[in-house]
This record gives structure tokens, sequence and C-alpha cells, in this order.
């Protein structure tokens, strides 16, 4: 029998477990119980899951930093920017970013987002069926991302090989030996580099309304940014803004479609879709965890924490706190009061978080709209990844017109 | 009933102007700007609604004095 997670004895946790992936939520309410700070199986870094610890620790950024060791590098050369560098630097990077994704911008995008969406649907709406991350999760983040930075549509397969290359490099490599892996990793991180490369040269030569023009033009006092720096922010852009919207497409209609009363209320009254976005990214949280470095020797809950030691802020947890979230166990899309954190705490607060909740906005009304009464293919089961809890099979069958 | 932001607290969430855009407002970066520091009684709810709802905790509202 395997141990159980978390194991109360040894005070550890495994964060790559398939009960985690698949239905986090009881996992965390025994941590919360059991061990609200642990250890990581196999890492042993610690693992932090009360929403109080969390939130302290996710806005102490002299004391938890952002700036990793270069071995959790995924395929970059230098840090990305903003999200691995600290304030006041951040803060420099965050103030020039911030107004291209800030609301009001990401409101000018829907309507192409929403014809995207629909664009998407159309291809399959008349045959009944769809598997849902191929079809619709994974395309439709990615069109928003060639629309936001101006990039052609065409180049939408190159970006999602792009993205498994870094994210996912056995999918692009099939095979499982981890130098192969890492190899693909490196030389997928060279063609994003050489990619945008030529996207900043073109933009210097002839401008055009877009944020990679905006990039080239911007300024930190009275500098323009240099090629490194907009080459990092690009890479930051691929690999936060594709997979994790994805991934909360794929968990939301799971869990629509294992809930059927939820998802009833829904296509009857689509006012009801912010709110149900919010109270299912407190309850899906599909990005669970946030890491942090500690730059001295502190004490949470009776945790020793080591400086230097990689400590796992467990935001997927902290959303299931009963002291913050009165029955926190029960998805309610009436809830009043949701302070969740899937899009962190403090300076680092997810730049993409307008345009995340557009999309899923968006696709959700969207789909709702077209697609109303839907399941999962009987017989079959969703599958979720590791780590960022992507739905990677989600066949969904509905009553063809 | 008066509202108080604490700017410094502010990461930019935007649900305060999400869900009460009658009394917040944000500037360009997305932060959050007091459009009504003393609500109407018929706004309160939706004061509070914002309140509850900052994951910042940047927003206070005051019984008036």
């Amino acid at each position: 029998m395997s141990a159980p997670n978390p194991d109360p004895e040894t005070r550890t946790v495994n964060l790559f477990d398939g009960e985690l992936a698949r239905c986090p939520q009881p996992v965390y309410q025994r941590m919360h119980a059991q061990c609200p700070v642990a250890r990581a199986a196999m890492t042993n870094s610690p693992v932090i899951s009360r929403y109080e610890d969390v939130i302290k620790g996710l806005r102490d950024p002299e004391l938890f930093s952002s700036e990793m060791d270069m071995q959790m590098a995924l395929g970059t050369e230098r840090p990305m920017i903003p999200q691995q560098i600290d304030p006041p630097l951040q803060t420099r990077y965050r103030k020039l970013l911030d107004p291209h994704f800030s609301r009001k911008k990401m409101i000018e995008l829907e309507p192409v987002i929403r014809a995207d969406a629909s664009a998407l649907i159309d291809r399959f709406v008349d045959e009944g069926h769809c598997d849902f991350d191929p079809d619709f999760a994974i395309p439709l983040p990615c069109h928003a991302f060639l629309r936001l930075c101006g990039l052609p549509q065409e180049d939408l397969d190159l970006f999602l090989s792009l993205k498994n290359g870094i994210i996912r490099p056995q999918l692009e490599t099939k095979s499982i030996d981890m130098e192969v892996n890492k190899k693909a990793r490196v030389e997928t991180g060279h063609r994003i580099y050489a990619y945008f490369e030529d996207v900043i040269d073109d933009r210097k030569k002839s401008p055009r309304d877009d944020l990679m023009t905006r990039l080239v033009q911007s300024e930190i006092d009275g500098h323009r940014l240099t090629r490194n720096d907009i080459l990092d922010i690009c890479f930051l852009l691929i690999l936060a803004g594709l997979d994790t919207v994805t991934a909360t497409l794929g968990c939301n209609i799971a869990y629509l479609a294992a809930n059927p009363d939820q998802r009833r209320r829904i296509s009857a009254d689509p006012e009801l879709i912010p709110n149900a976005v919010e109270e299912l990214m407190r309850w899906e949280t599909p990005v669970i965890a946030v890491p942090r470095v500690a730059t001295r020797d502190v004490e949470i809950g009776g945790l020793e924490i080591e400086q230097g030691e990689l400590v796992s802020f467990l935001i997927g947890a902290a959303n299931l706190d009963e002291i913050e979230f009165p029955d926190a166990g029960a998805v309610d899309f009436d809830r009043e009061r949701n302070r969740h954190l899937a899009f962190g705490s403090g300076p680092h607060r997810c730049l993409g978080s307008h345009l995340a909740r557009m999309e899923l906005r968006v696709a959700m009304e969207e789909w709702h709209r077209r697609i109303p009464d839907y399941a999962v293919e009987p017989g079959k089961a969703p599958r979720y990844s590791p780590g960022i809890r992507e739905v990677m099979e989600l066949p969904l069958v509905w009553p063809a017109p | 009933m008066k509202v108080r932001v604490d700017a410094a607290r502010c990461t930019g969430h935007g649900r305060c102007y999400d869900l009460a855009p009658e009394i917040f407002g944000e500037d360009e970066e997305g932060h959050c700007v007091l459009l009504v520091s003393e609500p109407a009684p018929e706004q309160l709810d939706d004061a509070r609604r914002a309140a509850d709802n900052c994951p910042e905790r940047a927003i206070q509202l005051d019984a008036a004095g």
C-alpha cells in the first residue's frame, strides 16, 4: 500500500501525486488538519498551506525571493522578467508592463477573442462531441496570446510546439529520458529567443499598433528596454500565458460536466459566469503552488526553514482554508466573499490576471451559449496532469442539433 | 460610512472596480482609484463586496464619525 498523502507521520506531502492532480481538495483538507506546514516528498523542500501563512510569504519579497537558482530554469538563459526578479527592480518593470495588461486594455481585446472562441466551437459543434483540451482549451489562449502581441495567427502551431518544448518536452521528443528532454528544452529556448529576435528587428524597422512595438519603444527611467529585457519578457508571456488558461478552462468544464446541477445553473443564467469563474478558480486552482527562496533562516508554524531553501507556497491549499473561506469544501457560485489567491498576492500578482479573467469569462459564455448541455463521454474519465493541473483528456459529448 | 484604500497594499487585482464600478475606478496600471469616499446608502452593499473580495485587504470601511 502506498503512503498516505500527506503522510502525517513524516509530515511530508507528495506534490506530484495523482490524487492531488485529479481531485486535490481532500488532500488539501487533510493537510490543513494534519500538517499545514510540511516538507515535499523527494525534494524535502518546505510546503506552506495555511492562507495566512501563504499571503504573509507572498507579500514579503525581502524574506521570500523570486530570484531562483538557474537550475530551476525552463530553457531560459536569464531570469524571466518580471516573474523571477525582486522589487525594487521588479516594480519598475511592472510599472512599464501593467498598463499593457490592464483590464481596460483587455476589454478592447474582448470582441476578437470572443470571435476566436466561437470559430473554434464552429468546427465541432454539429458533431456532438470533442476532445476539449486539443480542440478548445489549448488553441484559445494561444489565439489570445498572438492577438495581444500582434503576431500572425498562422504561427499558432509553431507556438504550441514551442510551449510544449519547454513545459512538456516529452510530448515533442516522445522520450522519458531526462537528459534528452533537458536538451530539447534548451533547444526550444533558443528557438523562442530567435523567433522574438526577428520580431524585435521587424518592429524596430516598421512599428505597428501592437504589444511587441510598444515593448520595443518603451523606456524605464529614460532608458529603452534592452533586447534581452524584451526577450526575457516574451519568454515569460509564453510560459505563463498559455498553459495556465488552458488548464483552468479544462478544470472548469470538467467540474461542470461532472456536476450537472451547477452546469444547468450557468447555462440558464450566464450572468452567474463571472462569479462562477472566481469560485472555480478558488476551488480548482490549477497552478497549485508558487515557489520562493528563503533569504534567511525563518520559522513558519513550527517548521524551521533554512536560508536558501526553495519554499512551495501552496495557493491551492490556501484557497481551501476554512479559516478564510467558511464552508471551503462547497462550490458556491453565490459566495459573497472570495479573496482567493489563484493569481497570487503581493508584488508578483499575476501580470496576466485581467487577460485570464477575460478569456475565461468569454470562453465560458460562448461555450454555454452554444453547448449548454454536455457531459463526459460515457465510459471515459478525465485525465489530469500533475504539476499544473491540465485536463489532458476530456472527451465531451452533447446532443447534436 | 467611509471608504479608505491603502494604495501601498493595492497590487491591481481589480476586483473592486469589477464589483463596484461606481465607487472604484482604475488608473493606467490597473491599480484602484477611489471615486466615492462616502458612498450613498444604496451603494454600501457594493462597497462591502469590493472590500470582501480584495485579496490584498487594501480596502477599509469605517463607520463615519
